[in-house]
């Protein structure tokens, strides 16, 4: 479960580019929810995410997860409770190490980091079996360097990485965006398979509304650093992009009556 | 070139194969390119040499300097880690900081070992077995680091250490505390460095201050030449590789100094280390664009 409280973030404060990226946002995701937020440029949707991450430092809120207060702790402490992946293929996975390499990284999320050998016939095994859900004979060319993948094959494995040790709660940022359109279905598919396989929580940001509605169970919509829209069950279920297209004209139509209402 | 001082070159060349050792911590894992090793080569000498002078046990005395050098690496990482100092002009800080320092430990610029036991004086009274027995001191010494430096590198904690160096927003995802690797990283490339002095100073019977000067080129000389020669993914071979970079470099140096043929005197070493590590850094770039030229005249033919 993710709760986040009354969030407050303020890009550059006290300066002429002074940025009000959240605005009292309150949220609270059930453990097996799987999220879905969208919103235009700016709106907020990365930063909320970084909020639960730690990589963005809050002006005033709480942030807890699985009950546990986070607020004041760093990334690397945060990564324990929670998985993320990355919208760059290349940020998530180090390029100069193999495939199994960067999954042993992986295996000790949250974990000490001690002397026994990284790479072992134990681990291995079980990286073989979590690679060959993906189909696509990794688990042949385990010791080949992660930078021979393409960028679907590296977030794809990516994916993999973030369900190896047992947190419950995985963040996505826009993590199909700089995918070719066929890749991008492929690592959307396998993100649902993850997800339901080991029962995820899961926040998740996207650019394209057809995904937002098309997987996961509530969607949200920010605007100006606030949630404009909350929708989950039916009222969801009825939902087409078009509606969500309305919505955000709506919101977009607003704020240009209250440009025209300074300028006047 | 005699046996005496092909000996005598293989044994340097070991000795600055454990400053490679640092250098390969510091500048391709970490990559943190780290200029502390100009004051911790010196620092070790002047440590284990006041040590040793002061009665203590020759091989505490190592252990002291392997330690204080590490002291040194945590200060370079303490300024950049925490202060937020550009990490060059932090090591450039704690080098030139390091001078005073070793100055004071000694109490003076320069310590002679006269008369004092070292770590070397069983070897001594050999004879001619002594010749044999100092480089393959080294050599152990330099194998059991190497063998120490491997297997950390592909332990759980190696691996975040490796991570750290090339992306450390994903060892953060990864619940990895970079800055503590950084500081672990740095502290123990010094420690070796420290401890490549501390021999230095027991072989030759002295310690200077100003021995220090163009460490950090003579290490990344061997880094470069070494994994040029044998470039590898695996850090067993890049060890392997740089250790024998740095006895290669050695060979090269003197036979160049010795030869007389370019009318080369010993002056010349540090534009010669600097001509040599140039080379080594456009090697690969001009084997690059060969190919990549045959491959457009290919092209050009077929089409």
């Amino acid at each position: 479960m993710i709760e986040l409280e009354n969030i407050v973030v303020t890009f550059n404060p006290g300066t002429i580019l002074e940025n009000k990226v959240l605005r009292n946002v309150s949220l609270t995701v059930p453990d097996g929810q799987f999220l879905s937020i969208i919103g235009s440029n700016g709106a907020g949707k990365s930063t909320i995410l970084g909020a639960v991450s730690g990589e963005t430092p809050l002006i005033r809120g709480s942030v807890k997860i699985n009950g546990q207060d986070v607020t004041k702790w760093p990334v690397h402490k945060r990564a324990s409770l929670a998985a993320r992946v990355f919208q760059d293929p290349l940020a998530g996975t180090c390029g100069s190490l193999s495939i199994e390499e960067n999954l042993a990284l992986a295996y000790k999320r949250g974990r000490h980091r001690g002397w026994p050998m990284a790479v072992n016939n134990a681990r291995r095994k079980i990286f073989q079996e979590r690679v060959a859900i993906l189909g696509l004979g990794l688990e042949n060319r385990l010791g080949d360097s992660i930078g021979l993948l393409s960028g679907g094959q590296r977030q794809a494995v990516s994916l993999i990485m973030a369900s190896l040790s047992d947190s419950k709660v995985i963040l996505l940022d826009e993590h199909t965006a700089a995918l070719d359109p066929r890749m991008a279905l492929f690592v959307m598919d396998l993100t649902e398979k993850i997800i339901k396989e080991f029962n995820l929580t899961v926040m998740m940001v996207t650019h394209s509304m057809k995904d937002a509605l098309a997987h996961g169970s509530r969607t949200i919509m920010l605007h100006q650093g606030e949630i404009v829209l909350d929708v989950e069950g039916e009222q969801r279920d009825k939902m087409e992009v078009k509606d969500l297209l309305e919505m955000f004209s709506t919101v977009r139509n607003e704020e240009l009556s209250d440009d025209s209402l300074l300028l006047s | 070139m005699s046996l005496f001082a092909f000996l005598g070159t293989l044994e340097i060349g070991l000795i600055y194969g454990l400053v490679a050792l640092g250098v390969y911590l510091s500048f391709r894992v970490l990559d943190f390119p780290d200029l502390t090793v100009d004051g911790t080569f010196p620092l070790g000498s002047a440590v284990a040499a006041a040590a040793i002078m002061a009665g203590v046990d020759p091989w505490v005395a190592t252990l002291l300097a392997f330690l204080i050098g590490g002291i040194a690496g945590w200060v370079t990482a303490f300024l950049t880690v925490k202060c937020g100092i550009l990490n060059l002009l932090a090591s450039i800080l704690t080098m030139i900081a390091l001078f005073s320092i070793n100055v004071r430990i000694m109490g003076r610029p320069n310590i002679a070992l006269l008369g004092v036991d070292t770590i070397v004086t069983p070897f001594e009274n050999m004879d001619l077995a002594a010749l044999y027995m100092r480089p393959l001191f080294v050599f152990v010494m330099v194998l059991i680091s190497s063998f120490f430096i491997v297997r950390l590198l592909n332990s759980d904690f190696g691996l975040a250490l490796r991570a750290t160096g090339v992306n450390p927003r994903m060892v953060k995802a990864q619940g990895g505390a970079t800055n503590f690797y950084i500081y672990f990283g740095l502290a123990l490339s010094n420690g070796f460095v420290g401890l490549a002095g501390a021999l230095f100073t027991q072989l030759n019977g002295f310690a200077d201050v100003t021995s220090g000067a163009g460490t950090i080129v003579v290490g990344l000389a061997a880094v470069i030449l070494g994994q040029t020669l044998f470039p590898s993914r695996r850090v067993s071979v890049a060890i392997f590789a740089i250790v024998f970079g740095s006895v290669l470099y050695r060979f090269a140096i003197s036979l160049a100094l010795s030869s007389g043929m370019f009318g080369l005197q010993a002056s010349d070493l540090n534009l010669i280390t600097a001509i040599l590590v140039a080379l080594a850094l456009i090697a690969p770039k001009l084997k690059h664009a060969k190919k990549l030229r045959q491959a457009v005249q290919k092209s050009q033919k077929e089409g």
